[in-house]
């Protein structure tokens, strides 16, 4: 009968929705499944504070804190024109500036999407309070950096910046994430592996319109681990005022295992101009300065080191037995080879004098004279055996390792023969001779420990684990050497006549050097370096002025400051 | 009399009937769980009312010898046709179609009821020997009962339940007898006119059949529905997330759910299992009302019964296949299954009808 075909067709075509529920279902389930779970899911990053930075007395010097960020859901953006004029005027920013925000930040209609940056507490709260006449808009929240200090310390503590798209391609496997801050000098650099946490993540469960009904799971974010320094933020904060516009830089370390007490480049920048994109103009200021505030002078740069440099050369002359403590030798004033003149600092001349007395007096003539007797290359040798030409090791970044030249590096580089007028200059740390900062006090304080190349460092301990470990290799220098050069460097400040006199400080046996170094224009760089006490010596030191004249003056004069300082807080 | 009458009631119909209701009722349950409109909450109990309701007239319907019908069968569909214009005229709008009349807060839907008046008039016409001769002019009056109707639908507009007129005559022409060759040619005819309808179809017709052939061309706009209703389907899996587990169903991403989608429901918290069930519990229903239809010896008691029978099982397939992403979406309620009281009132009037059909077979 006819009633059959209509079955059969019914049962057909139902058979058929079988078939395809079997296909929709059983054969592309688990591909539907995993539509399903993406249509409902979101991922959100829970940033991770970084790590802090403390000083060595557990003072606070970089901490994070809470920044309060303006951030609107586009999809409940209903009332856009009215929402907007609304906080324009309680933020006091230019409706269209939100504007522009918005369509610059949109990723997707249901994700918030910051339009103001860092409002501040009570700015924050006000929207909080008018946010039911405010729909669509939202307050979030995030760890951000801030730098106690400020300028202090801004060189040792460094400062943060965006990650750029080449470093994210190379960093991505590490877990660096777009967005991300990551440190771009000083010890937010150096450490910033340890001082970055991990970002914690949180599964959200979404319905069709975005809104959050439910956490299927919270990865917490890991917090990064703090780090102690070294530096006393006393004293640095002491010597960043003695500096204050002046171009140059200080540092004190304790000779014995490197760790420094303070180490300050003037002009400084304070770090918290970074952190928030609220001041552009600031950053442009600081960038395109011609005073470049952003450079760490102590290690980022290379200068003649002048007559401090005459500690190598009286090493080099004395080890290599070219004279005795009690050779002496005459200066007139100047002292002429190849028919030229090379002069003393001193018209007059320093008459006879003994190696000791030659410190004392930094009488160039005497040191010509050695410096012939040992050769050039025995003064680099010198040089390397204290440091120079190499990295210090220092814990922080883009450290430049100076230049020690010699009559191959000569021959090599410039394709020419060592003159003999050049061993002069060599002997007073001009010429070729290039040195960072720092190691000029690492020479400093091999004199001052009696026979140890020790490497600064800045930090002792990240969280709880102390990583202060003390490298001090022998130098290849006799102990008598030493002995004459730190009874040399004693006269240099405390007797009469010494070039260092400034420096001296009542009740403490300050020894040291100054260093005049005359540059490509008129003016001077002046340098002090020096220890104390000289017996048994707690802090070496060194002051930099860049076109500062004098050493004997001004240089001097900042370290006795600096030492007296260090006497009051309880260090000397 | 009365117990010869009930000894032939087939109780199976009725009980696999009142299953899937409460099937149903579980799934709109479901599917009203988490929504926050609190309007949609009542909506378990509502359909509760509609059934008590349905089951009182179709008590009704069987105490009345389906005979009586087919002698008023003119006049209530006259009747229903007028009902047809006045909800045109002065209907509610609701999801931009004007299907609605209102009583209290219930909702009345005279296109759903039209479906058992078309039945009705078909057979009262294709049974009456005398005016029937095979002769294709005969097939003029059938076509014009059916195109009446079908244009005041469509005008709604509904596609779905205007269309679902023509297999309903098809299948009553087949039983009638007529000849294969004159429908086959009615057949090509349609298909052949088949691209001007395209020029008659409303805007959102158009768009909902160019995202069935490519639903991603418009994700969140028309091919919403049918995108996240197969991510709901076929995320079930063959076991499914469990009653009031679907992800798709309590996060609202799947619209209209309670009605016309209500199959995604079961999809994605039954599994494939689920459906199974469901379907095989439709094809009880199915063959229990084609049984009826084949032992009657009434011609228009089995009219009548091929024209529900098709009626129901053509709602199924189509709104199934419509759920799962195999046809385009139209909207088309799952008979029993969907939250809609004309709907479960259609079905439960054309249950009753079966059931009195089968209760009143000629004595040999």
């Amino acid at each position: 009968m006819r009633i059959r075909i209509i079955g059969i067709v019914i049962f057909v075509s139902l058979f058929l929705v079988v078939a395809g529920l079997f296909y929709v279902q059983v054969v592309k389930g688990p591909h539907y499944q995993r539509l399903s779970s993406q249509n409902r899911i979101r991922l959100l990053t829970i940033e991770s504070p970084r790590g802090r930075i403390f000083d060595r007395n557990g003072e606070l010097l970089v901490d994070n804190r809470i920044s309060f960020d303006v951030a609107v859901i586009p999809q409940e953006l209903k009332d856009r024109e009215r929402v907007f004029k609304k906080l324009s005027k309680s933020l006091n920013i230019p409706k269209e500036e939100l504007g522009k925000a918005l369509k610059n930040n949109f990723v997707t209609p249901f994700q918030p999407t910051k339009i103001v940056f860092d409002i501040g507490k009570e700015k924050a709260i006000m929207i909080e309070e008018e946010r039911l006449d405010l729909p669509g808009v939202i307050i979030e929240t995030r760890p951000q950096r801030h730098y106690v200090n400020k300028n202090i310390g801004s060189h040792i503590v460094g400062y943060l910046g965006q990650i750029n798209s080449r470093e994210l391609t190379r960093l991505k496997s590490y877990g660096y994430a777009m967005n991300d801050l990551i440190g771009r000098a000083g010890i937010e650099k150096f450490f910033n592996n340890y001082l970055r946490g991990r970002h914690g993540g949180m599964q959200i469960e979404v319905n069709n319109r975005g809104y959050q009904v439910g956490i299927l799971g919270i990865k917490e974010p890991v917090k990064g681990k703090d780090i102690y320094l070294t530096v006393d933020i006393r004293l640095q904060e002491f010597v960043e005022k003695i500096f204050e516009n002046a171009r140059g830089g200080a540092c004190v370390m304790d000779p014995r295992d490197g760790q420094i007490l303070c180490l300050v480049s003037s002009p400084a920048f304070d770090p918290n101009l970074f952190v928030s994109s609220k001041n552009p103009a600031g950053i442009t200021k600081l960038l395109t300065s011609d005073r470049y505030p952003m450079l760490n002078r102590l290690i980022q740069c290379e200068y003649p080191p002048g007559s401090v440099f005459k500690i190598v050369t009286t090493s080099a002359a004395l080890d290599k037995k070219k004279i005795t403590p009690n050779t002496t030798l005459s200066c007139d004033g100047s002292y002429s080879l190849g028919g030229k003149s090379f002069r003393c600092w001193k018209k007059k001349g320093h008459g006879q004098q003994t190696i000791r007395e030659a410190i004392k007096n930094s009488c160039n003539v005497f040191f010509y004279q050695i410096a012939r007797m040992a050769g050039a290359d025995n003064i680099a040798l010198y040089a390397e055996r204290y440091g120079f030409g190499y990295p210090t090791g220092i814990d922080l970044p883009d450290e430049k390792s100076g230049l020690v030249p010699n009559k191959k590096w000569k021959l090599l580089k410039k394709r020419e023969p060592w003159y003999e007028g050049e061993t002069l200059n060599y002997a007073i740390g001009q010429g070729f001779l290039l040195v960072n900062t720092m190691q000029i006090l690492r020479m400093t304080s091999v004199v001052a420990n009696g026979g140890y190349l020790v490497k600064p460092y800045l930090v002792k301990k990240i969280e709880d684990v102390n990583i202060s470990d003390v490298e001090k290799r022998p130098v290849e220098i006799s102990e008598t050497t030493l002995n004459i050069l730190r009874d040399g460097l004693i006269k240099v400040v405390n007797d009469e006549g010494g070039t260092g006199r400034r420096a001296a400080v009542e009740g403490l046996t300050i020894a040291g050097k100054t260093g005049t170094a005359q540059t490509s224009t008129s003016k001077t760089h002046a340098w002090f370096t020096g220890f104390a006490p000289a017996d048994n010596s707690k802090a070496a030191l060194v002051v930099f002025l860049e076109y500062g004249g004098k050493g004997g003056l001004g240089a001097s004069k900042t370290a006795s400051r600096i030492f007296q300082k260090m006497r009051d807080l309880g260090y000397l | 009399m009365r117990n010869r009458l009930y000894r032939n009631f087939d109780r199976v119909l009725l009980v696999v009937a009142l299953v899937i209701f409460v099937i149903g009722i579980s799934s709109i349950y479901s599917a009203t769980y988490t929504e926050g409109s609190s309007a949609l909450r009542g909506l378990v109990l509502k359909q509760c009312i509609w059934m008590a309701v349905a089951l009182v007239i179709l008590f009704i319907v069987i105490s009345i010898d389906y005979q009586r019908f087919v002698d008023f069968a003119y006049i209530l569909f006259g009747l229903n046709v007028i009902l047809l214009i006045i909800v045109l005229i002065f209907g509610r709008t609701r999801f931009g179609a004007q299907r609605w009349f209102s009583i209290g807060v219930f909702g009345f839907q005279p296109s759903e009821f039209l479906k058992i008046t078309f039945i009705l008039a078909l057979s009262s016409y294709l049974g009456s020997k005398a005016k029937f001769t095979y002769q294709p002019s005969d097939l003029v009056v059938p076509f014009i009962i059916m195109l009446l109707p079908l244009t005041l639908i469509y005008m709604q507009p509904d596609l779905g339940t205007a269309l679902m007129l023509i297999p309903i005559l098809f299948s009553m022409l087949i039983v009638r007898g007529v000849r294969i060759r004159h429908l086959l040619t009615i057949v090509i005819l349609g298909l052949s006119a088949l691209p001007f309808m395209w020029f008659m179809l409303k805007d959102y017709q158009r768009q909902r059949l160019s995202v069935f052939i490519d639903p991603n061309a418009d994700p969140l706009g028309a091919g919403y529905t049918m995108i996240q209703s197969r991510i709901a389907i076929g995320s079930g899996f063959v076991f499914g997330k469990g009653w009031l587990s679907g992800t798709q169903n309590q996060l609202n991403f799947l619209p209209e759910r309670h009605t016309d989608f209500i199959f995604s429901v079961i999809g994605e918290e039954g599994g494939f299992i689920g459906c199974i069930i469901l379907l095989a519990l439709y094809c009880i229903l199915i063959y229990r009302g084609l049984k009826i239809a084949q032992t009657t010896g009434d011609t228009y008691g089995r009219l009548m019964a091929t024209g529900i029978v098709s009626m129901i099982a053509c709602q199924v397939i189509v709104n199934t296949g419509m759920a799962s992403g195999f046809m385009p979406v139209v909207g088309l309620p799952l008979p029993l299954m969907s939250y809609g009281g004309s709907s479960l009132l259609t079905t439960m009037i054309s249950i009753a009808l079966l059931l009195s059909i089968g209760m009143r077979k000629p004595r040999f």
